[in-house]
Formats: structure tokens, C-alpha cells, sequence
């Protein structure tokens, strides 16, 4: 146990990757947005995809937490599991703290009516339904995921090569295509948008950890015979 | 000061052994310890150990507990009786080969040790030896 | 004699060539060993193996008695550094020693920071920026100061300069002689490591061809110099692993210690004699492994 805990010591020794990056894109593109927000002369709402850039940011670090760190872990003799445990708990700690200045920046931004702009970065009402601790449940588990998906195609690339990780997703990607054909197909569009309307962001959430339960164990899977 | 082709022990052994010969390491002293003579030859502490082992054997060297290793009384009188029994081998026979390949007998040869034997020479006096 | 490492019939398949053939050995507890072998003969699979690196196709691996594959007791106390190790990305030299002395139960920081200075080692550096010399100073830098039970060294000192490689050999030694433990030490720099070494291990293509005290290989093999005809003669019935002739003079190895009637002989017959470095006779040994095939080889040596 005291390894896996120091395995998350591990990983915030370089407070860059975990911590100050995440921040430091979050911050940009918060700026951003808002000076693009002041620049547009409409009084209508605006919405912007900026807050999305930290999150893809996790995907890279989910990549960068198997190609990089997991060589060096072997290296300081830690078994896999720790560090799977470890580096799983990493992410969580970091997804739980950008989900918390999602929240509190959401309820600034409500208060502000959208810092008086009508501009809106942090605060979706849809996301929002349920309240500022079902946004901050489905902020958390979206940085999770996003972290969890690099992870889990970063541990197939190792194990199995760049050839079956393309594989893969193409398959995923036909998959999903050929969903929506079929979704097309029986005209069901409809029954789809209410279905997700239904779930609601906390139900869309809960459907996202069982996604990342499900590629959690997919990479420990992998990880368990993955050589540096 | 290590040769190769020879096992490192049996060297480090001769080096002590050298030593006790040539007085510079008197009976009754201590000799150097297993981790110096590691240190200055840069070698392995074990095969150190071994050298000074094999003298210990040979009653060269004798331990005292806690303090070290000391070189046994008259040794040096027995590591020069065990050198004077192999002189004939290690030095006598190869002479008298090449002295037999250039043509020289026990009488010529006689003649040149005792010339060589009385006259002064630079390597074993320190006379020749200008500053 | 106690044993640290045991090895039963390890084999190390790729779908292209065997990497390790059905090798067996022992590491005894508190002896450094030399890991020999030319490049691609299969010295870090083996120790990438025993750490639990990387996994064997058959055969078995004990570590102080226990299979090391996810096994946090054995493996904390291993230390194996890579040639090319990675680190994670933009992390200093700073970052990973503080990562070490997470991990590694015996690591000692004031041996870790006497080693920084005397490797003059840039410590606020991106190690991803660092010179080939630096990367590998701070890799032996972490297998020194770890102090682990078991610490494997596969060739970390590419890189530095022989200034540097005798801080690395000078400072092994030393805290080997005040802190007994195990250390492989794989290399190609045989004659510059030969002092080192208690014991040698050496592998060729995948099998062992050699498992021995240093000291017992050092008299193995001499060097016979001489007429050709006069040293055929005297090298006939014995083993020869190499051979050189320039016009009538050859020079031949030749395994098997020489007696004192030996020596007698090679004097009458005008025959010179030389010593045979540790690296020579591995050097000569492998080679003749590779051409007079496996059988000859493994019969001769071990």
C-alpha cells in the first residue's frame, strides 16, 4: 500500500506535468475565450470550446503516464500493479481538482452572468441540471476518462505495436459509424436525443465511469505483461 | 603492478610476501588490511582477502582478533628458505639454457657471475643514482 | 554458499531468433559478478528477466527464493538501471533521485550527493537534455547510492570518460568493500572491469560458455610464441582457441595451465611464453565457440 501511495509521490514529484500544465492550459484558454467573448459585439450568448483544451491535455498525460513514466517506475523496481494503482489514484487526485475549479468557476461564472458578457466557459446548462455537484461529478469523470483513454491506447501501442493499436481503433471507429447508420437506418434519431436528454450529465457520468472501469481493467490487463 | 594471465591473489600474496622479504615490513608488524590493499591495487575487497588467506595459511601472516593481521615471527627466514630452494628452478635453469644456446660452459660461466658479482652496479646501490 | 539468483533452463523466445537458449546458473549472495558477452548476446535480456522486466519463454527464475514477477518484497530489494533508460519527460536529475529514495529501502542521499558532485553532475538540467555522460551518470549514480541487495549494471557507463568510468570503479568498489551486496556488472570492457570481478559469467548467442572465479580463468590460457613448427609441436594434443602466423613465426592461445615441465619445455625449445588477458581469452573463447560449434565449447570451460 505504501508503495502504491508513493507511486503517487512519483508522480507529483514534477509538479509540471500533474499539476501546472493542466493550469496553465486552463488558464490560456480561459483568457482566451474571454478576450474572443469581448472582441464579439453580440449581446446573445456565447459559448466557446475552450474549456475542452485541459482535457485533451489529459489524454496526452494519460499517454505520457505509460510511455515515459511506466520505463522509469521498472526502473525504481515497483511492480505493476502499484503503479497502475498509483498512477489510477494520480489522475483521480488531478481530474477531482480541475472538476473542483470547473465548479466553483461555473458558479462565478452564473453569479457573473456570464462576467457580464453573456460569455459562457465554464457553465453549461444542460451539465448544469443537476446542480454544482452533478457538474462537478461529470467534469471529474470526463478528465478521467480522457486520461484513462490515452492511458489504455498508450498500453496497447506497447504491448502489441503501433499496427494493432490502429487496428483497433478502426474497428472502434467502424463500429461507431456503423451505429449510427443503423440509429439512422431505423429512424431513431429521436429516441437517441431523448434518451441522452434523459440521462441527464449525471447519467451520462455514471454511463463514463463504467466506461473507464471497463478500460482501467482493459489496461491492467495489458500492463501486467508490458515491458519497459 | 598487476600482471595479467596470473590470478590476482597468488600476486597480491607475492606483494606481501616481497614486502616481508626486503624488510620493509617487519615481523610482528601489522600488515596492510584486506580493504587497503583492495584500495591501492583497485581491486576486488574478496580477492584480497584471498592473498592474505593463502599467507595465513602459510603461517606468513597470523590474526589478531579486532585489531588485524600480523606478520609471524620468522617468517621472513622461511619465505627466504622457500626462495632459495626455488632459485635453482626459477633462475638457474633459464640461464643455464641461454647460456648453452650462446656456447658458454660452467667454467665461462663461473668466470662471469664472479666478474659481475664484485663489481659495482647502479641498480642495487643507490650511489649511481644522480639527483 | 548461499544463493541469490537461481536459474533453471531460462529460455527467451522472439518469433525472429532465440534470445536466450536453456541457460542455467547461480548468483552467490555478496559476490560481484561480470556479465560478459559481445552485443546482442543476450546479457540485458537475462537481467531484464530477472528483475521481472521482462518475462521467459520457459524455465524458471528464483530470487532470494521467490519468483520476482510482481512481487513488491523481492523487487524492492533490486536495483536494475538500464543502458538507455527512460525518465519521464522533463524530469531533472533532481526528480528522479527523489524518486529513488522513495523506492529504494537502503538508498543513502549523502552517498547519492557526494557521487553529484564528483560526476559533476547537473543537477536543474532537463535530464532529456543531458549528454550522453550525464544520462549515464545518473543512472550508476541510482545503482550505487541505492544500495540494493541485488544491483544489476548493464553497461551504464557508455558514455563516460575514462576519468568518469574510474570514479564509477574506484567508488564501486569502495562502498562494496564498507556495504557487502551483490552486483552484476555487464559489460564489453572486459580488461578494464577484469579487477572488479570475483566471478565470471560469460554469454555468448544466448548460452553460457563460461561460470567461474575470475582468479581460476586468469591462469587458463598462455600465449605461445615462437617457430611455427616448435609450437605445433608443443601445442599438439592441447587446446588451441586462436591461432596468427607471419611467415614462420606463429602465435598460438592455448587453454590448460602450464606446469613447470612446461615451462621447461618452452625454454628448451626457444618457444616464448605470454600472459593472456581476461578480455583476450573471452574474446579467443568466443570465437572459437562460434566456429567450432557448442558441444566444444560448453565441454572445455565449464
Amino acid at each position: 500500500m505504501s508503495r502504491t501511495l508513493n507511486v503517487v509521490r512519483m508522480q507529483l514529484i514534477n509538479k509540471q506535468t500533474y499539476i501546472w500544465i493542466p493550469l496553465i492550459i486552463l488558464a490560456g484558454a480561459f483568457a482566451l475565450s474571454l478576450a474572443v467573448y469581448a472582441i464579439i459585439p453580440s449581446d446573445g450568448v456565447k459559448i466557446g470550446g475552450g474549456s475542452q483544451a485541459p482535457l485533451w491535455y489529459f489524454g496526452v498525460v494519460g499517454v505520457q503516464a505509460l510511455t515515459l513514466t511506466f520505463p522509469f517506475s521498472q526502473a525504481m523496481s515497483v511492480t505493476r500493479r502499484a503503479f497502475f494503482l498509483g498512477t489510477l489514484l494520480t489522475a483521480a487526485i488531478t481530474s477531482a481538482i480541475l472538476a473542483a475549479i470547473f465548479v466553483v468557476g461555473g458558479l462565478v461564472e452564473k453569479a457573473t452572468n456570464g462576467w457580464g458578457m453573456n460569455g459562457w466557459f465554464f457553465w453549461l446548462d444542460w451539465i448544469w441540471a443537476s446542480g454544482a455537484l452533478g457538474a462537478g461529478l461529470f467534469y471529474f469523470v470526463l478528465a478521467l476518462m480522457f486520461f484513462i483513454v490515452g492511458f489504455w491506447a498508450a498500453t496497447i501501442y506497447k504491448r502489441f505495436g503501433s499496427l494493432w493499436l490502429t487496428v483497433i481503433l478502426v474497428g472502434l471507429g467502424v463500429l461507431f459509424v456503423g451505429a449510427l447508420f443503423v440509429i439512422g437506418r431505423l429512424d431513431a434519431w429521436a429516441a437517441v436525443f431523448t434518451w441522452f436528454a434523459t440521462q441527464g450529465a449525471v447519467g451520462l457520468a455514471l454511463w463514463g465511469l463504467a466506461l473507464i472501469v471497463v478500460l482501467a481493467a482493459a489496461s491492467f490487463g495489458t500492463l501486467r505483461r508490458a515491458t519497459p | 603492478m598487476i600482471e595479467e594471465g596470473r590470478p590476482i591473489f597468488l600476486q597480491i600474496a607475492e606483494g606481501v610476501e616481497a614486502a616481508i622479504v626486503d624488510g620493509s615490513l617487519a615481523e610482528e608488524a601489522q600488515a596492510p588490511s584486506t580493504n587497503e590493499l583492495a584500495a591501492f591495487h583497485r581491486i576486488n575487497p574478496a580477492t584480497a582477502a584471498k592473498g592474505v588467506a593463502l599467507l595465513v595459511d602459510q603461517g606468513v601472516l597470523y590474526k589478531k582478533r579486532g585489531i588485524g593481521m600480523f606478520v609471524a615471527s620468522g617468517a621472513r627466514e622461511r619465505l627466504l628458505e622457500a626462495r632459495r630452494a626455488a632459485f635453482a628452478e626459477r633462475y638457474i635453469g633459464p640461464l643455464l639454457v641461454e647460456a648453452h644456446a650462446l656456447g658458454l660452459g660452467p667454467d665461462e660461466l663461473s668466470a662471469i657471475i664472479r666478474e659481475r658479482a664484485t663489481a659495482p652496479t647502479t641498480s642495487t646501490t643507490s650511489e649511481g643514482i644522480t639527483p | 554458499m548461499s544463493h541469490v539468483i537461481e536459474v533453471s533452463h531460462l529460455t527467451k523466445r522472439y518469433r525472429e531468433a532465440v534470445a536466450v537458449d536453456d541457460v542455467d546458473f547461480a548468483i552467490q549472495k555478496d559476490k560481484i559478478y561480470g556479465l560478459l558477452g559481445r552485443n546482442g548476446a543476450g546479457k540485458t535480456t537475462v537481467m531484464s528477466i530477472l528483475t521481472a522486466q521482462n518475462f521467459a519463454t520457459r524455465g524458471t527464475v528464483r530470487v532470494f527464493g521467490e519468483d520476482p514477477y510482481e512481487n513488491a518484497q523481492v523487487l524492492s530489494r533490486m536495483c536494475f538501471v538500464r543502458e538507455s533508460q527512460k525518465y519521464p519527460d522533463d524530469a531533472l536529475p533532481l526528480h528522479a533521485f527523489r524518486t529513488a529514495r522513495l523506492f529504494f529501502p537502503n538508498w543513502n542521499q549523502d552517498f547519492a550527493d557526494r557521487l553529484i558532485a564528483e560526476f559533476q553532475l547537473p543537477m536543474k538540467t532537463r535530464i532529456k537534455k543531458l549528454s550522453r555522460g550525464q544520462l549515464s551518470a545518473v543512472g550508476v549514480i541510482i545503482g550505487l547510492a541505492s544500495r540494493a541487495e541485488i544491483t544489476f549494471f548493464d553497461e551504464p557507463y557508455l558514455g563516460l570518460d575514462a576519468v568518469a568510468r574510474q570514479i564509477f570503479y574506484d567508488r564501486l568498489l569502495e562502498d562494496y568493500a564498507e556495504h557487502p551486496r551483490t552486483v552484476i556488472l555487464s559489460s564489453h570492457l572486459i580488461d578494464e572491469i577484469s579487477h572488479l570481478i570475483e566471478r565470471v559469467l560469460v554469454i555468448d548467442q544466448g548460452r553460457i560458455i563460461m561460470d567461474e572465479d575470475t582468479d581460476t580463468v586468469r591462469g587458463l590460457a598462455a600465449n605461445i610464441v615462437g617457430d611455427s613448427a616448435a609450437v605445433d609441436a608443443f601445442t599438439d594434443g592441447r587446446d588451441v582457441i586462436h591461432r596468427e602466423s607471419l611467415g614462420r613465426v606463429a602465435s598460438v592461445t592455448v587453454l590448460g595451465a602450464l606446469t613447470d615441465a612446461d615451462r621447461e619445455q618452452l625454454r628448451a625449445a626457444g618457444l616464448d611464453v605470454g600472459p593472456v588477458s581476461l578480455q583476450q581469452l573471452i574474446v579467443r573463447t568466443t570465437q572459437h565457440a562460434g566456429t567450432a560449434g557448442e558441444a566444444h565449447a560448453e565441454g572445455v570451460l565449464r
